[in-house]
């Protein structure tokens, strides 16, 4: 209140309802009845209570929260009780992604979260806007970014064009050219590839074991409470997955690649593909028939994996015919001339491995290619590895006792956290140092911009 | 020699011997706590030969082994700067060697604990944006210590390569 003149703005002021949603749900579902009757006990009084406390704090909360884009950052206060203000830059932005979480998309609203450069997780998150607001804002801080980036002092202009684009929505337009769909994710297929997984293999062994055991044993009872548990989790895991990827599309923006999915809860996610590390094929064994394969990718400074067992946000591409996969993996590889991962010739572990590998040997051929290292693995399904040079952070090889004694070593490729993990495994041991080397020369000419596309 | 671990170009620079000391001294304290021990045993129940001679012999033995272990681990250990990396390799069960381009480099620590600064020494480790990199030099000479780190971060500053 002591800056009264500035042109901020506020969050939705359905923020602190999305927020508790369920909470708050719960408590009405189960005190109104009692109250209606007249005979509230004291716990209905004390949800009532902590609710009627929740309202006023989320009231505050929202009063107090603020956010303005000033002199190339965009600030955000927000605290009720001990204040915060939290400034980003404009021109530190990675990306700014979109998401709608389900109750959020019932009311129209959007998250928006900023991806920034060197922070680990991210930084800065606004949290609710109505959609177009939302999407306005991106737009605008994008501009802005780039604006900034390419080096315009004269601030009068954007500044100008922001506060339009921050106000009242639909003046937008100019900023940015319309996002370009390079591949969307067929639903079919989708289904089908779910159906053709290891999750739904393992839940149809089980469904049929425990119907099994029904038929033998006539233990309904005991059965069945031995068997909810595991097939409803394998369903809830598979029915995630369908509702994450559902109407996923891959879209060029002028940040990045832009990856939507979701069927309740929208997500949007923008690749910038300089922060690309590496890119992992995947095809599942039953996947291998139909020729389909699955893309994942590496981010620099993107904490992956897993999120409350959510599908990973690593994935780019969960499905695709096998020549669309590769064809966003080169895109992914931009950065390193868009190099083939197939055109790189893969060698398998010499004959003399068996003693140390005997099933595996066969399925870890690995190469260094002229921009890339790859390797594959996976007796089951095929994973095949790729790090473009110019991403190698270090580089080790490793010979334990038994190797030693075939005269073998594994070559390994070190990346920042992700999927990606490239090993050359049980290579002769003087031609695995001879690939060290090499490797490390290939990579020292990539990071000095010897190679084509690199930085 | 090895072609695995032929030296880079530079010869391999060893770790000081200080090193190997550390340890066996730290090995050499533990033997004397167990053979304490055993002693103290053997008198308070009065143990029977049968029991306190072949837990004698088994300690000795395995103060022997790691003797020689601790030997061959801190021979092992080396390291060689080159214009733009740096080769680590160590381990003698399971070898390794490690590069890193001074570009990659994040940050450097040394570490030097009471019993290291007792024994004038101290380890130098090399982090990249990877968490697999594992380039540890233990047993450097405290001044050898910093003049690598010094030279690691100008390096480093010089040649660093974005992620």
């Amino acid at each position: 209140m002591s800056e009264p003149e500035r042109p901020y703005k506020r969050l939705s002021p359905l923020t602190p309802l999305v927020r508790s949603f369920l909470l708050v749900v719960a408590v009405a579902a189960s005190t109104w009845d009692d109250l209606l009757r007249g005979d509230a006990g004291p716990i209905a009084w004390l949800l009532l209570g902590l609710l009627v406390a929740g309202a006023v704090y989320g009231a505050a909360s929202w009063l107090r929260t603020k956010y303005w884009i000033e002199a190339d950052e965009l600030r955000v206060d927000t605290g009720v009780v001990s204040r915060q203000s939290r400034r980003i830059r404009v021109d530190r932005l990675q990306g700014i992604d979109i998401s709608q979480p389900f109750v959020a998309r019932i009311f129209g609203l959007a998250e928006l979260k900023m991806d920034v450069a060197g922070g680990g997780a991210r930084e800065g998150s606004l949290a609710f806007l109505p959609l177009r607001e939302a999407q306005d804002l991106r737009t605008a801080l994008l501009a802005r970014r780039d604006a900034v980036r390419a080096g315009e002092t004269d601030r009068a202009e954007p500044a100008a064009a922001t506060d339009e684009s921050v106000g009242s929505g639909p003046v937008v337009g100019a900023v940015a050219p319309p996002d370009r769909v390079l591949v969307s994710l067929d639903p079919a297929m989708l289904v089908v590839s779910l159906l053709l997984s290891a999750e739904f293999g393992a839940f149809l062994v089980s469904t049929l074991v425990f119907a099994g055991l029904f038929v033998f044993f006539g233990q309904i009872v005991g059965g069945l409470a031995a068997a909810v548990p595991l097939l409803g989790g394998l369903a809830v895991t598979l029915f995630r997955k369908l509702s994450a990827y559902y109407r996923l599309t891959v879209s060029e923006t002028p940040a990045g690649l832009q990856v939507r999915r979701g069927l309740f809860e929208l997500d949007a996610q923008t690749i910038a593909v300089s922060r690309v590390q590496g890119v992992v094929v995947t095809e599942p064994l039953l996947w291998r028939r139909l020729g389909w394969a699955k893309v994942d990718v590496s981010l620099a400074g993107y904490t992956s994996g897993d999120r409350d067992g959510k599908p990973s946000t690593s994935t780019v591409m969960p499905v695709a015919p096998r020549a669309t996969a590769l064809w966003l993996a080169r895109r992914l590889l931009e950065e390193a001339g868009s190099p083939d991962p197939d055109a790189v010739p893969l060698t398998g572990p010499p004959q003399r491995a068996r003693w140390v590998a005997p099933v595996r040997r066969r399925f870890q051929p690995s190469g260094l290619g002229e921009h890339l290292l790859v390797s594959r693995e996976g007796v089951l399904g095929r994973r095949t590895h790729v790090v473009p040079y110019a991403r190698v952070q270090s580089l080790q090889v490793h010979q334990g006792p038994w190797q030693r004694r075939f005269d073998l070593a594994d070559l390994r490729v070190d990346s920042p956290p992700g999927p990606v993990r490239v090993r050359l495994r049980h290579r002769d041991a003087g031609e695995a140092r001879r690939l060290l080397d090499r490797a490390n020369e290939s990579a020292r000419r990539a990071r000095s911009g010897q190679l084509p596309g690199s930085v | 020699m090895d072609d695995l671990f032929a030296p880079p170009g530079n010869d391999w620079r060893p770790v000081s011997p200080a090193l190997a000391r550390l340890r066996r001294s730290v090995l050499g304290a533990a033997g004397v706590v167990g053979l304490v021990l055993v002693v103290v045993a053997t008198l308070l129940w009065s143990l029977p030969v049968l029991v306190w001679l072949p837990a004698v012999v088994v300690l000795l033995a395995l103060l022997a082994w790691g003797w020689l272990l601790i030997g061959r681990n801190a021979q092992w250990w080396a390291y060689a700067e080159r214009d733009e990396d740096l080769y680590v390799k160590h381990g003698v069960l399971f070898r390794a060697m490690v590069v890193v381009p001074y570009g990659r480099m994040q940050y450097v620590d040394v570490q030097a604990g009471p019993l290291e600064q007792l024994f004038k020494i101290a380890s130098v480790h090399l982090h990249t944006a990877s968490p697999g990199t594992s380039a540890r030099i233990p047993g450097l000479p405290a001044d050898e210590a910093a003049r690598l780190r010094d030279r690691l971060t100008s390096q480093g500053e010089a040649q660093a390569a974005g992620l």
